[in-house]
């Protein structure tokens, strides 16, 4: 596997503006441990080595358990997760394999029973954002630090 | 096709971000219309109909010819599409289907051959914000105008 470009270094105008984002995704008032497992579940889809470390790393700093943090790649079969948490682990499965699913009716129903209509775009901007950064990570081979 | 939400009604504050986003794509210096070819590949792999009928109508006020849009689709079997643009559309479906196959060694060989690292975090940029109006599109069925 070759290194590739750093990307922070290469366009720092286009990392502002992601960050910005990230920001922005931060201030809107869902949940942060909530946030904390869609982030870990679209990087595990995606593939996102880097991301998976830090998100993982970052829900622990915060007090989230390891036994939920481990049952989130198989949420459905857990009995560890909310019925909010449950339908958000839905909705960003649809939404990060979107080519594919086509955010199906289903999915959005279980979001609507959970969510009001501001957390249903505020979740969906959210899971874009963590999108966004494992296509960068990925896209740029960018590797967690050695142990 | 059920009726769902309006996006920019029910969260303008997450919209004001997202279009803060694509306005820093915008200023980035990329060439206007390989970004609207980018755009339309990504809204059709993502099934974003909404996203195609705007982006569409955006490429031909820009001056982009009818037979070259409607061969994006099936850019790689066409004579249409210069070498960058060939790139940058293998690029933007790699970065698209992420989960699916991961980015190709070779698309982004061909990035490097066409572009700096300057332009190539910013196709990525470019990418990922319209892969974030495909989630806002699709996710909420945005009807055509």
């Amino acid at each position: 596997m070759t290194a590739r470009i750093n990307f922070y270094a290469a366009s720092a105008d286009a990392i502002k503006a992601l960050s910005a984002l990230e920001v922005a995704v931060s201030k809107l008032g869902l949940e942060p441990s909530l946030l904390e497992l869609v982030k870990l579940r679209a990087s595990q889809i995606n593939g996102c080595a880097y991301c998976v470390d830090l998100h993982t790393t970052d829900a622990r700093k915060a007090g989230e358990s390891e036994r939920r943090l481990h049952g989130v790649s198989v949420w459905r079969e857990t009995p560890f997760f909310s019925d909010r948490e449950r339908a958000a682990l839905a909705w960003t499965e649809s939404l990060t394999q979107l080519s594919l699913t086509h955010a199906p009716d289903a999915d959005y129903a279980l979001l609507a029973a959970q969510f009001n209509d501001k957390e249903m775009v505020d979740l969906t901007l959210a899971i874009s954002t963590i999108n966004s950064w494992n296509r960068f990570a990925v896209g740029f081979r960018k590797m967690p630090a050695a142990l | 096709m059920q009726k769902r939400i309006d996006y920019h009604q029910a969260s303008p504050e997450a919209m004001s971000a997202l279009i803060a986003l694509e306005l820093a794509v915008q200023r980035s210096g990329l060439d206007p219309r390989m970004l609207q070819l980018l755009k339309l590949r990504a809204s059709q792999i993502n099934g974003c109909a909404f996203c195609i009928d705007m982006e569409s109508a955006e490429a031909r006020r820009g001056g982009e010819s009818f037979r070259r849009l409607s061969a994006v689709a099936l850019w790689r079997d066409s004579v249409l599409f210069s070498a960058p643009e060939r790139a940058t559309l293998a690029w933007t479906e790699a970065l698209t289907q992420l989960g699916a196959a991961g980015p190709r060694e070779r698309a982004y060989d061909a990035m490097t051959h066409h572009f700096n690292a300057k332009q190539i975090a910013d196709w990525t940029l470019a990418i990922t914000s319209i892969n974030c109006w495909n989630r806002m599109g699709v996710g909420f069925r945005k009807t055509l105008l």
